[in-house]
């Protein structure tokens, strides 16, 4: 479904991405794990076109992203859950999921928020309070909701846990697991809580400063020790 | 800005200024004659705006404020105390300066739109006050009696000369101050202001003499024009339009260098008029249309100014000098000697609304030693670097350095006590040269010019950058550039330095030049503290590791024991992993 | 009448004018406001086109002479509902060719180099427009008085049979239509599909991207929206108050005051922002001379800026 092949970026002379290729198919959960620094959000970001390549291709069901214009490539079924949640603060639960359904107006006739609601009945009890007032948790959630409001095909993920508690990263591991179970959603995730991400996905890619540096299946790279020295330097 | 004596801009000032009195001297038309007057004055009012703004980035739609005051400062003098315009446009700077520092010490609190916005109010709230007091349209009367000694004569070259007098101080007071800490210190501050706070730049006193400087400066140009034009309205010295034109003839000409203003006004205030002056019976507005149609085709085709544009085609059609080969840092014979300084942190903790960004952190540094402060994303190592080094306020907790509690100081404070500060993202000086760019964090420890200038090029030899020093940095690759921003904070001497992730972004090989460099500091007795993702990197480097989570220490020792810790392992690779891979 | 008589009509006098006159600000900071809360860009333009307004509504009544079949009360406030459509697409079309090559995603949220040739930028736009319609229109002050402006209701103060409050006709009727153009909007932004997806790319414009949100159209539509609901205001000036080409920076000032009052970037806030000012500009000239009315709004205006930035009416949750 998506194929990117030999994808580069930089900023101002600093590679944050060299030569990174990686493939996703229908419905499978692929992680993207590395430390801090290795890239992992830029590749989300030139997915989904708020940061420019200098070099290779992204394609998606055989069509070049790179040639679709950024706000475009959300109407073609790519929801991206950014890092840090980036809800919109001043603007209800309710109306932060019907900007997540922006998109899906012209493939669906009339989005159901039912779904999200099951999968995060707090939503439903805060549909009226503004996403600001939140607790980190649950801006979580809504911004997990918001981006399966569009009906993707391809969700895409970056430290959904990132600053939460324990417990409440867990429930969000869980529903992720569920909506790739259940609904057949592809998911491609980046996540800092490595084994969760590693043990729960059907391919795994290693990102250490803006390379692929071991690609294998969730059991491979359980096996393998590289991935401890990546992080751990030992 | 450009590297090199004094020599050559005195004498360039020195022949345009003549060049322009020639033609004064060849022009015969009055109408000519008084154009030829009012361009340097409009350049002057340029040099003014361009010392607060041009250099500091920020933009005052306020300068017609000093400007009138000026004009009416000179004009009331005259008419109700008899003082001679050779008095009163001095008298007329000195309001300029007060009107700067009463104006500037409140507004800079600002920033951006609202700076902007705030300064528009202060000409436009002067103009109703001074068409209340009565002075709707003062004309400056007819002195029959030596006129000369009140500044009116009947040879307009007379006019030329003052005015041209006037912009050449003016062009020298920029050019002794874009070769002076001042001018790189505002510069500094245009880039990036707390990183200039950081390098023990106190940057409000500086934005306060630059406003005073160019308020006074703004004050002479509007008592000249007083003088020359012989009538004073509200509207003319307090409109908008007045203020606009400053901003104007800079931003055409080049905003930041003292050749902007100049160029602008050369070119703009003799079109304008001329067109004014033709056409003005049959297009009563062209002048304003020529202005406005100048500015839309500048910041849409040239944005950084004429000047600038010039200069940079200019750099590039010569070929670019060849890059020095690859060399590892060669460190001078004798490092001179830096007293470490150890960091003592007692229970420190700051938190922002609910979220506890730190808390409850202890650590110690012992002089001279390396110390890594690891952790996943959002641990806090940031927030921690910011109260370590004045940016924030810590809510509870001491920090003490070589036997100093500095917790709440400012900035500059701490930086003047020896903590020096690198950041992620470099900020360069790019159109000055790479010495330049390492003075700016050579005045903190440096009372005079020579010496700073020593003490940036010594800190250049220390990351060995010694044979690029009088390049350009625009031309610096991004390893050099990192060496650059170490190079800026070593010039100030510090007895400890915060890096926060010097390696981002590197390749292999610039990674070790990194790591042989800091090493080699260390080795010299500095005290450092590094914030690094680089794993592999960091427990080569590191005599101690402090990991971070969730806003408290996890762990700390030694790389090797702090990377076997179960606790540590779980942070970075989830709690699963030892469960999995048992 | 007794002294404290005369004074409480003085007072009810200038009350109910500055009611009246702050709906009509109130609509402009609105305008303002809109092109502000999305876009973040500082607008010197906004004052020329609530003065292209006023000539648009000028011309379709009497220029051409074709509204004048609506007879002389109806045709002045169609030529200036009317005029908000024309604006609308002066400023799209403004944004689509020019300003969209320095503004956008690139710039939104920034104060750094974008923001700074965006300000500059307009402030050329701002003379351009001012002196072409000099050029085009001449420097005569224009008046298209309403019938209205001439008449007034009077309203008998019960305590004194001497005395009463008269209201201008002319602006109460531009201050009811004020009234209902900015209701109208706040209810189009705060509930439409369209309004949402604004506030959605005011509030984060790369989350908007990721939801599939044009944000460059977002912001040529904020700014074709604030354009011609300021032309409409300038419209409803021109009902009854003379203007000439040069009066946009008279408003661009009290519209700016306004809008930092009403919290920069929330509708509401804007049009509180341009009652208080209308409201401070009539109640000053109770105690100071009346050529310090304006003076009076700048120091209103530098005091909140100063002492609180975030507005008068500004929450932080709550923005456009």
């Amino acid at each position: 479904m998506l194929e990117i092949a030999g994808l580069s970026v930089a900023y101002g002379g600093l590679h944050a991405l060299s030569e990174v290729s990686l493939a996703i198919g229908e419905g499978k959960f692929v992680a993207i794990v590395g430390p801090n620094g290795a890239g992992k959000t830029t590749l989300f970001k030139a997915i989904s076109g708020t940061v420019a390549p200098t070099g290779g291709s992204i394609r998606y069901d055989g069509r070049e992203l790179l040639a679709t214009a950024p706000a475009a490539r959300a109407h073609l079924g790519i929801a991206h859950v950014p890092e840090g949640r980036q809800v919109f603060a001043s603007l209800s639960v309710l109306e932060n999921l019907e900007m997540g359904a922006y998109a899906a107006r012209e493939r669906t006739r009339r989005p159901s928020f039912e779904r999200i609601f099951a999968l995060f009945p707090v939503l439903f009890e805060r549909r009226r309070q503004l996403a600001g007032t939140l607790s980190g948790g649950e801006q979580q959630m809504l911004a997990i909701g918001r981006g399966i409001a569009s009906m993707p095909r391809l969700l895409m993920l970056d430290e959904p846990s990132m600053g939460l508690s324990p417990a409440v990263a867990d429930l969000i591991f869980e529903r992720i697991a569920a909506l790739h179970r259940e609904d057949g959603i592809a998911i491609l995730l980046v996540e800092q809580r490595v084994a969760e991400a590693v043990q729960s996905c059907d391919f795994g890619y290693v990102l250490e400063t803006g390379r692929v540096v071991l690609a294998g299946s969730s059991a491979a790279l359980l096996a393998d020790d590289r991935i401890r020295t990546v992080y751990l330097g030992l | 800005m450009g590297p090199g004596g004094v020599g050559r801009p005195v004498a360039l000032i020195a022949l345009i200024a003549l060049g322009w009195f020639g033609l004064g001297l060849v022009v015969a038309n009055s109408y000519y004659q008084l154009m030829l007057t009012l361009v340097p004055i409009w350049a002057v009012l340029g040099l003014a705006w361009n010392i607060s703004s041009g250099y500091t980035g920020l933009v005052s739609f306020g300068h017609a404020a000093f400007f009138g005051l000026g004009a009416y400062t000179v004009t009331i003098a005259l008419i109700r105390f008899g003082l001679t315009p050779w008095l009163g446009i001095p008298l007329a700077m000195a309001v300029g300066a007060l009107a700067g520092a009463v104006i500037g010490y409140p507004t800079f609190r600002l920033r951006g739109h609202y700076f902007a916005l705030a300064m528009l109010a202060y000409p436009l709230a002067l103009l109703y006050i001074f068409t209340w007091l009565g002075y709707q349209e003062v004309s400056l009367p007819r002195e029959q009696q030596a006129p000369g000694w009140y500044m009116q004569f009947g040879d307009f070259r007379v006019y030329i000369a003052l005015a041209l007098g006037l912009m050449a101080g003016a062009m020298l007071i920029s050019l002794a101050l874009e070769r002076s800490r001042f001018g790189l210190s505002l510069l500094a501050i245009k880039q990036n202001e707390p990183a200039a706070e950081a390098a023990g730049i106190d940057t409000l006193a500086w934005k306060m003499k630059a406003i005073v400087l160019s308020g006074a400066l703004a004050a002479a140009a509007g008592g000249l024009y007083a003088v020359v034009l012989l009538v004073v309205t509200p509207d003319s010295v307090f409109g908008i339009l007045t203020s606009a034109q400053a901003l104007i003839v800079t931003l055409f000409g080049g905003v930041g260098t003292l050749w902007g203003p100049v160029i602008g006004a050369a070119i703009l205030i003799p079109l304008s008029e001329t067109l004014q002056a033709e056409l003005g019976d049959v297009l009563p507005g062209i002048q304003g249309v020529v202005f406005g149609v100048a500015i839309i085709a500048v910041i849409l085709l040239a944005p950084e100014g004429v000047f600038w544009h010039l200069r940079d085609r200019l750099q590039r059609r010569r070929a670019p000098p060849p890059a020095p080969p690859f060399t590892t840092p060669v460190l001078p014979p004798t490092p001179p000697a830096v007293a470490g300084a150890g960091l003592v942190v007692k229970d420190l903790a700051k938190s922002f609304g609910g979220l506890r960004a730190v808390q409850a952190v202890s650590f110690t540094v012992e002089p001279g030693a390396i110390l890594g402060i690891i952790g996943p994303n959002g641990a806090g190592k940031t927030t921690l670097f910011n109260l370590l080094n004045g940016f924030l306020r810590p809510d509870r907790g001491a920090i003490s350095f070589a036997g100093r509690e500095i917790g709440g100081l400012k900035p500059n404070r701490i930086c003047r006590l020896g903590i020096g500060r690198t950041f992620q993202v470099v900020r360069a000086f790019p159109r000055m040269t790479v010495l330049q760019n390492v003075l700016v964090g050579a005045y903190v420890a440096a009372p005079r010019e020579a010496d700073a200038t020593a003490a940036a090029t010594e800190a250049l030899a220390r990351v060995g950058l010694a044979a690029r020093a009088q390049d350009l940095a625009a031309g610096l690759s991004t390893r050099d550039l990192r060496l650059m921003e170490l190079a800026r904070a070593l010039a100030g001497r510090p007895r400890l330095l915060l890096m926060d992730e010097p390696l981002a972004g590197l390749g292999a090989g610039a990674v070790e030049d990194l790591l042989a460099v800091i090493r080699s500091l260390s080795a010299a007795g500095l005290t450092i503290v590094i914030i690094e993702h680089t794993m592999g990197a960091m427990v080569r480097l590191a005599h101690r590791f402090l990991v971070l989570d969730h806003g408290s220490v996890l762990a700390g020792g030694s790389p090797r024991e702090v990377m076997a810790d179960p606790a540590v392992i779980e942070a970075y690779l989830g709690k699963k992993w030892a469960a999995i891979r048992a | 009448m007794t002294p404290l008589g005369a004074a409480v009509e003085a007072f009810l006098q200038a009350l109910a004018a500055g009611i009246f006159l702050g709906c009509l600000y109130g609509l402009m900071c609105v305008g303002l406001g809109l092109i502000f809360g999305v876009m973040r860009v500082i607008n010197f333009a906004q004052g020329d086109f609530l003065m292209l307004g006023m000539y648009v509504t000028f011309y379709l009544v009497t220029g051409f002479g074709t509204l004048a079949f609506l007879g002389p009360i109806m045709a002045p406030y169609v030529g200036a509902l009317l005029a908000g459509p024309v604006l609308f697409l002066g400023g799209w079309l403004l944004h689509r060719l020019l300003m969209s090559r320095i503004t956008g995603t690139r710039a939104a949220g920034s104060e750094g180099d974008g923001h700074y040739s965006q300000l500059i930028f307009t402030l050329g736009v701002a003379l351009v427009l001012e002196n072409g319609a000099l050029i085009l229109f001449g420097s005569e002050p224009q008046s298209l008085r309403s019938p209205l402006a001439a008449r007034a209701w009077e309203i008998p103060l019960l305590y004194d049979p001497l005395s009463a409050v008269f209201l201008n006709k002319a602006s109460v009727v531009a201050a009811l239509l004020s009234l209902v153009i900015g209701l109208a909007l706040y209810l189009v932004i705060g509930r439409s599909r369209l309004g949402k997806s604004l506030r959605a790319a005011a509030d984060n414009p790369v989350a908007a991207i990721y939801m599939g949100i044009d944000v460059d159209r977002a912001h040529r539509l904020a700014f074709a929206i604030g354009a011609g609901i300021t032309a409409i205001a300038g419209g409803l000036v021109a009902t009854y108050h003379p203007f000439q080409p040069y009066v946009g920076f008279d408003y661009v000032i009290i519209m700016y005051a306004g809008v930092v009052l009403g919290g920069m970037g929330s509708i509401l806030g804007a049009f509180w922002g341009g009652l208080t000012i209308g409201l401070v500009q009539q109640l000053a000239t109770l105690v100071i001379p009346l050529q310090l009315q304006n003076a009076a709004i700048f120091v209103v205006f530098l005091l909140v800026v100063l002492l609180r930035p975030q507005g008068l009416f500004g929450r932080t949750a709550e923005r456009v």
